[in-house]
């Protein structure tokens, strides 16, 4: 069974992606981040009669990610698939991703130990 | 601690001190898996934050060599030329099971061509830019693997220490404490039936 790889940012951004095969979906808007997640995890597509995810792995620019409350990311990252990843958008990193390898790595032992 | 709410009676003793032996053999289990993820946690979590740097470097790069085509380029025709691209991006999902978390593992390639328009309208730049973007793009498969990864583990590791320490501290002294309030109880009511009879005896031999 193969998956599709979803990429979402600005057109600018995403554009090099497109071309390389990956399903870009186009948005500008932090606030709707969330929204159009969720909806990228509901779909599925029917393989041999069962249901599956279309999407194994979403790739969002960093700038998006700001617009995501901590609940809602929760419930995104709930599954096994998708895995939602925060990329550096062509702005330049903003240090969203190691952030959050922070919060996951203080979730996990209690405190800070990378560095 | 407290005290369970239970009748201090044998049957009552007996089910609780069934109970603190299996807590405390699912405390040793579950402690041992604790140690299990965290070995495996520490490796993977090292190796993420290793790749991420490397992608936010390499995708930097590549972003700046994409920008620059797209500057000596007609925006019209620099997204027509992307049209072309026969190139399509498949991923096959496999599942481990590490500690009863399951980690993905995916595998990646892209089919087709991705460079796949006339060199006469299109600048030099664009295919570096393309080139670069098609050698951080394994790089991005790898690191989406291992974060979700560290996610899972990290999400595991969370409850896995809640139900040690909801053991730990909660459960098997609260057992223990009542399992030692029954035996007093016991022991007690042995005691007093002892005196009683002593008594009663005391009482027949006075009177005859």
């Amino acid at each position: 069974m193969d998956y599709k790889i979803a990429i979402m940012g600005s057109r600018e951004a995403i554009l090099g992606f497109k071309a390389l095969g990956l399903e870009p979906v186009y948005s500008n808007d932090p606030t709707k981040t969330a929204e159009m997640l969720f909806s990228i995890k509901k779909e599925k597509v029917e393989v041999n009669g069962e249901s599956k995810n279309k999407y194994a792995i979403v790739f969002v620019m960093e700038d998006l990610m700001e617009g995501i409350t901590s609940e809602d990311y929760k419930k995104l990252t709930s599954d096994p698939l998708p895995a939602i990843i925060p990329l550096p958008s062509h702005l330049g990193s903003t240090g969203y991703g190691l952030k959050k390898l922070k919060l996951i790595v203080e979730k996990a032992v209690g405190m800070d130990i990378l560095n | 601690m407290a005290i369970m709410n239970v009748n201090a009676t044998r049957m009552a003793l007996l089910t609780l001190k069934k109970k603190m032996a299996s807590a405390k053999r699912g405390h040793k289990l579950l402690k041992d898996k604790q140690d299990g993820l965290m070995q495996k946690f520490m490796e993977v979590i090292r190796e993420a934050k290793k790749m991420r740097e490397e992608v936010e470097e390499k995708l930097g790069a590549a972003f700046k060599n994409f920008i620059r085509a797209g500057s000596l380029m007609d925006s019209a025709f620099l997204e027509g030329a992307l049209l072309y691209s026969t190139a399509k991006a498949k991923i096959e999902v496999k599942t481990k099971n590490v500690m009863s978390v399951r980690i993905p593992q995916f595998k990646a390639e892209i089919e087709g061509e991705v460079v796949n328009y006339s060199f006469l309208q299109t600048s030099g730049e664009l295919d570096i830019a393309l080139q670069s973007f098609l050698k951080v793009y394994p790089l991005l498969i790898q690191l989406a693997e291992i974060e979700k990864s560290a996610e899972a583990l990290a999400d595991e590791l969370e409850k896995t220490r809640r139900r040690v320490n909801a053991l730990e501290y909660r459960m098997i002294p609260d057992l223990k404490d009542t399992i030692k309030f029954i035996q007093m109880k016991l022991g007690e009511m042995e005691r007093s039936a002892v005196i009683n009879t002593m008594i009663v005896k005391s009482k027949i031999q006075a009177s005859a």
